[in-house]
């Protein structure tokens, strides 16, 4: 599929040459956002549970290293639950994931509960005004409330379904990771190349929605909430999975998927 | 969606009233719509554009801030980063990846945490310094460039008519 579009975008160009200015721009948005809504329209922001060894349809048979890799997978995992991949997955799936866990397993829950309710005042002391943060803080906080409340596993994917809330709980998971970075700053300058300051790149590569993350997202985010996350990585590299904890040595309690450019979540067996 | 959209709208348009910005006057054209706007800009001292004052729309989309308003010059303007028919281009009111423009990647982008203050403001220092780079209207990035006497007279015409002058004395 990806090979069809990069062969109709090639064609679109040739067309695109001779535009004046502002038609170009126009139709290059038009075009961005008519794939954006092939993208939202096939899948939802949040799928089904789905057994583990589905996976293997989506590669040919013969793709030998995917399906062995999909193998090793199928013996540690049982299940996966796909994301939309519009750039949030890796926030989208965090989010959901934690929280469904916490839903059976309380222990993570205080911790994370306490690192959620701070986060408000740390980006307040770092200025930023509360009338643009606190819509999303009040959400936030009140989908995390919820879990001790007593919510029910489908009314917590039915938020996570719901475009405005996800996007809204996506966006404060975006703030709190822009807000650890940004206090941790001398740490995290060392992880950030292309000549940006950290607050540059705080702005232009995680506050803004649609982008997609990075090893230095996830490590400020699970600091910043105190999670254990284990991510799974399945790539063209090496005969067989390779597995990353965040923070390193500890006992993940969510498990993610990451593919090249996107992030589903995994139900150990 | 549109629930937060007016609720944010509002807040923003409070915080507006209250604490002004310097050379900036903005909020909804009339109280039952708040998602069209009108905001003044005062030309920044020390610029061809000095003491004008430009009228300027915002159109606010549905799932305000999720995706960021829509600018637009109302009064008569001539600059390198302002279409001919007054939309703004300027990397603050696109989202990353929205770039046909090809801005600096360290330029700042649309996120839900921006606001229509710093959109304001960051259109004021447009008019203060403008990105030949980015040309909205070539002819004026030419006229910038190669001949800044004439921009500036051109500048002080518009400058004029924005506040309801005539064109000479």
């Amino acid at each position: 599929m990806d090979n069809d579009r990069s062969h109709d975008n090639l064609k679109e160009q040739d067309y695109l040459k001779d535009m004046p200015n502002h038609e170009f721009d126009e139709a290059v948005n038009t075009m961005q956002s008519s794939i954006q809504d092939e993208i939202a329209a096939s899948t939802d922001l949040l799928g089904d549970k789905l057994d583990i060894s589905m996976l293997k349809n989506e590669y040919s048979a013969d793709d030998v290293q995917y399906q062995k890799k999909i193998q090793n997978l199928e013996k540690r995992y049982s299940h996966v639950r796909k994301t939309r991949g519009d750039g949030n997955c890796f926030f989208r799936a965090f989010g959901f994931g934690y929280l469904e866990h916490m839903l059976s397993d309380k222990k993570d829950y205080p911790i994370f509960q306490e690192n959620a309710s701070n986060s408000f005042q740390k980006l307040m002391d770092l200025k930023y005004p509360s009338f643009t943060v606190e819509d999303f803080f009040e959400n936030f906080i009140s989908v995390v409330n919820s879990v001790k409340e007593g919510v029910s596993h489908t009314e917590l994917l039915n938020t996570f379904r719901e475009e405005g809330m996800s996007n809204y709980f996506v966006v404060y998971l975006r703030l709190i990771t822009s807000c650890q970075l940004q206090s941790d700053s001398d740490f995290y300058q060392n992880f950030i190349d292309g000549g940006k300051t950290l607050v540059e790149f705080c702005k232009t590569e995680v506050e803004p929605m649609y982008l997609e993350s990075d090893h230095i997202h996830i490590i400020a985010l699970t600091s910043a909430l105190g999670a254990c996350v284990r991510v799974a990585y399945m790539d063209r590299g090496g005969d067989d999975l390779s597995f990353h904890d965040f923070p390193e040595d500890s006992q993940p309690t969510l498990h993610l998927l990451y593919r090249p450019g996107h992030y589903d979540v995994l139900y150990p067996r | 969606m549109v629930g937060s959209a007016l609720k944010r709208l509002m807040a923003e348009y409070k915080q507006l009233s209250l604490n002004p910005p310097e050379g900036i006057v903005a909020g909804p054209v009339n109280e039952e719509n708040f998602f069209e706007w009108e905001a003044l800009i005062l030309g920044p001292e020390g610029t061809p554009f000095e003491s004008g004052v430009f009228r300027t729309s915002l159109h606010f989309p549905t799932d305000y801030p999720m995706s960021p308003p829509k600018m637009k010059f109302i009064s008569d303007i001539f600059h390198p980063n302002i279409y001919p028919d007054g939309r703004v281009c300027i990397s603050i009111l696109h989202s990353p990846g929205d770039d046909p423009m090809g801005y600096e990647t360290s330029a700042e982008r649309w996120s839900p945490v921006q606001s229509i203050e710093k959109i304001l403001l960051s259109v004021m220092s447009m008019l203060a310094e403008p990105n030949p780079e980015s040309g909205a209207n070539v002819d004026a990035s030419k006229m910038w460039r190669d001949d800044r006497e004439q921009f500036n007279k051109r500048a002080e015409v518009l400058v004029r008519q924005s506040l309801g002058l005539p064109e000479q004395l």
